[in-house]
């Protein structure tokens, strides 16, 4: 436990030089770009250090050409301006750039080669890997991610797992958010314990709930049995129904926290004329609430659907264990589980690039279409 | 007349909306308390026959549960010290600048938000094996660190926005640098949006399991969410040390959620409305 104590220790003492140097290349580079030495004197140490450091003269020669170019370009391009902004990026950027840049590449690269369990040791021993065009992309298509469920089948429920979950996320918690926002008593207490399904670990939340769905000793079952009904077999026959109101339950909170923050900045005054003029309940809503919320709800939709596309956790934490079924799992779930269930990694950075594309098609759809109707309340 | 019997069906159906809500966590104290030989049962009374805390005290000394929390700690830490730290620069350049790129830069960084994370985690978990971080804290460091980076970046974008300019253009005619006046004015009057983006990057890393379960295989490195899951098993037989665990790690995240939520709501409009 000491040892990777002081490794987590070294970890960031190195980060913190990693960042010093960084900002001293860039302060440098920044300050220095019109001086006679600048050129000469940058390129060689880039040259001499990289040399000395990976022990090549062939990486020194291409670490003094890549220094060239960015000496050039700073003396010519930059040449010195909008310094600070950028060193005060540059840590994040780089962060950025090797965790999400970088992998999201590599991903691309992986789809059309041939990792799995059985290239891998050939993998980390040569690093390379035979390329295989496109073939797990049409893999993608033709054969099960998993040992049973289409491509296709994933899709729709997917579309329907987003569209059901928001669906009622925003009706729930729009209905909670109205009686919230009513004059009554006691209303910072309900709303205290309302969130308490967003504010709960959501691994605690859903393995808790899971339990609930027991067959046998779980509440919900118990409840029926009570009743005098035939208990109902959630987690194998309904996994499907059972993941999405463990997510129903959970997400309902976030929609009413949102929508309750936006009812409360509409003033009085609207209800008010509306009511002098003899507006119903039902046109107030209609006419003063809504449209006065879309500013506020159309973010949250516009999130909610991305969180619950991309949703695993409820799905793999009720499912996953040896043997769980695969009627519930949606393209994400799948996705991780064909990574690191059945190990077919560069069959899953295909199917990854293949779910990417379609989230993006969906929303520059939803983009065009919420300009749509924005044009059309004007 | 209406309006009594209005407010009675709002209070009526808050109610019922609540208990809904509060039901589960009630479940899991009832079954924590629950003795030895009736842990498995279809009792539902909220304070069992018998009840004793010997969950609690097994699930402490009879499994790893400690350690899983020091391990969180430990990452859950490091990584919120990181993130905080290269979002708070980013932050600030984002706020203050007009430089080639600085609005696709933002809009870019929302774009990752839409990520699926699976996706990311398996080039990265390659990485991660290729570096031999597999069951190492650092593994899972490196593979945290920067995916609450852009939302915090927003977050203290959107809080450096509402700090009058002026107090910089002061400290910069009393003669310091640039980066002084952000070291020096802007950092210190933004402690409260520092402390919901650690807060934000903390409860992301603390509440994480998906890649924790691909990167640490061995037990003795697990993070809580790991070790809970392997409680609960596939039939309950644990349920009383699963409750009780889960119990003890709910209490304080509920408490600190419940304390920031309010900030933490605010910082999310700030930085959804100010874009």
């Amino acid at each position: 436990m000491m040892t990777s104590m002081l490794q987590v220790l070294q970890f960031v003492a190195l980060i913190a030089a990693f960042v010093a140097l960084l900002e001293l290349y860039l302060h440098v580079h920044f300050a220095h770009h019109d001086e006679r030495w600048f050129l000469p004197a940058s390129v060689t140490v880039v040259a001499g250090l990289a040399a000395l450091l990976g022990r090549s003269l062939v990486l020194g020669v291409s670490a003094a050409i890549v220094e060239a170019a960015v000496a050039l370009f700073f003396i010519h391009v930059v040449r010195g301006r909008h310094s600070l902004p950028f060193m005060l990026l540059a840590p994040g950027l780089l962060g950025l750039g090797l965790l999400i840049v970088y992998p999201l590449c590599f991903e691309v690269y992986l789809a059309f080669t041939d990792l799995k369990l059985t290239t891998i040791l050939q993998w980390s021993r040569t690093g390379t890997l035979p390329f295989v065009g496109f073939k797990q992309f049409v893999k993608v298509f033709t054969s099960s991610p998993l040992s049973e469920v289409t491509f296709w089948r994933l899709v729709l429920r997917t579309v329907g797992w987003t569209v059901v979950n928001v669906g009622l996320h925003v009706a729930g918690g729009f209905v909670l958010a109205l009686l919230l926002n009513r004059d009554i008593r006691g209303r910072g207490i309900y709303r205290t314990f309302l969130v308490i399904p967003w504010a709960m670990p959501q691994v605690v939340a859903v393995l808790a709930l899971r339990g609930e769905f027991h067959s046998q000793f779980g509440f919900v079952n118990v409840m029926l049995a009570r009743l005098g009904l035939a208990p109902v077999e959630w987690l194998t026959l309904h996994p499907f129904l059972t993941c999405t109101l463990i997510n129903v339950w959970l997400g309902i909170p976030f929609m009413m926290v949102i929508i309750l923050g936006g009812l409360q900045s509409i003033s009085r005054h609207y209800y008010d004329a509306a009511a002098i003029d003899g507006a119903s309940a039902f046109q107030q809503l209609r006419h003063i609430t809504l449209p006065l919320l879309k500013p506020v709800l159309a973010p949250a939709v516009t999130l909610g659907c991305v969180w619950t596309f991309n949703n695993i956790n409820v799905i793999y934490l009720v499912t996953g264990q040896a043997g769980g079924t695969e009627d519930a799992d949606i393209l994400v779930s799948a996705l991780y589980k064909a990574a690191f269930t059945y190990y077919r990694y560069s069959y899953s950075a295909a199917f990854a690039i293949v779910i990417s594309l379609i989230l993006l098609g969906a929303s520059l759809l939803w983009m065009r279409f919420s300009k749509g109707t924005e044009s059309v309340y004007g | 007349m209406g309006r009594r019997l209005r407010d009675w069906a709002t209070h009526l159906a808050l109610w019922t909306a609540c208990l809904i809500c509060v039901y589960p966590l009630l479940r899991i104290i009832a079954v924590s308390l629950r003795p030895g030989d009736r842990i498995i049962s279809t009792d539902l009374s909220l304070i069992p026959a018998g009840a004793t805390a010997a969950s609690y005290a097994s699930v402490l000394g009879g499994t790893h549960f400690l350690l899983w929390l020091w391990n969180s700690l430990v990452v859950t830490c490091t990584t919120a010290f990181i993130g905080v730290c290269l979002a708070s620069t980013a932050g600030y350049a984002f706020s203050r600048f007009k430089f080639p790129g600085s609005r696709l830069g933002l809009t870019l960084l929302l774009g990752t938000q839409m990520i699926p994370a699976a996706m990311l985690l398996l080039p990265l978990f390659l990485m991660i094996m290729k570096l031999g971080l597999t069951n190492t804290y650092l593994g899972v460091i490196i593979a945290y660190s920067v995916s609450s980076l852009p939302f915090s970046i927003w977050i203290l974008k959107g809080y450096y926005d509402t700090i009058p300019r002026s107090l910089e253009e002061a400290a910069l005619v009393d003669g310091t640098s640039r980066f002084g006046a952000f070291w020096r004015v802007v950092l210190p009057l933004s402690t409260p949006a520092l402390a919901i983006a650690f807060l934000f990057n903390f409860t992301q890393a603390w509440n994480e399991y998906l890649v924790a379960r691909v990167v640490l295989t061995d037990a003795l490195r697990y993070t809580w969410t790991l070790g809970l899951f392997e409680l609960q098993g596939q039939y309950l037989t644990q349920w009383g040390m699963f409750a009780a665990a889960s119990l003890m790690v709910t209490v304080p995240v509920l408490l600190v959620f419940l304390y920031s939520s309010k900030w933490l709501i605010s910082g999310l409009t700030l930085g959804g409305v100010k874009g």
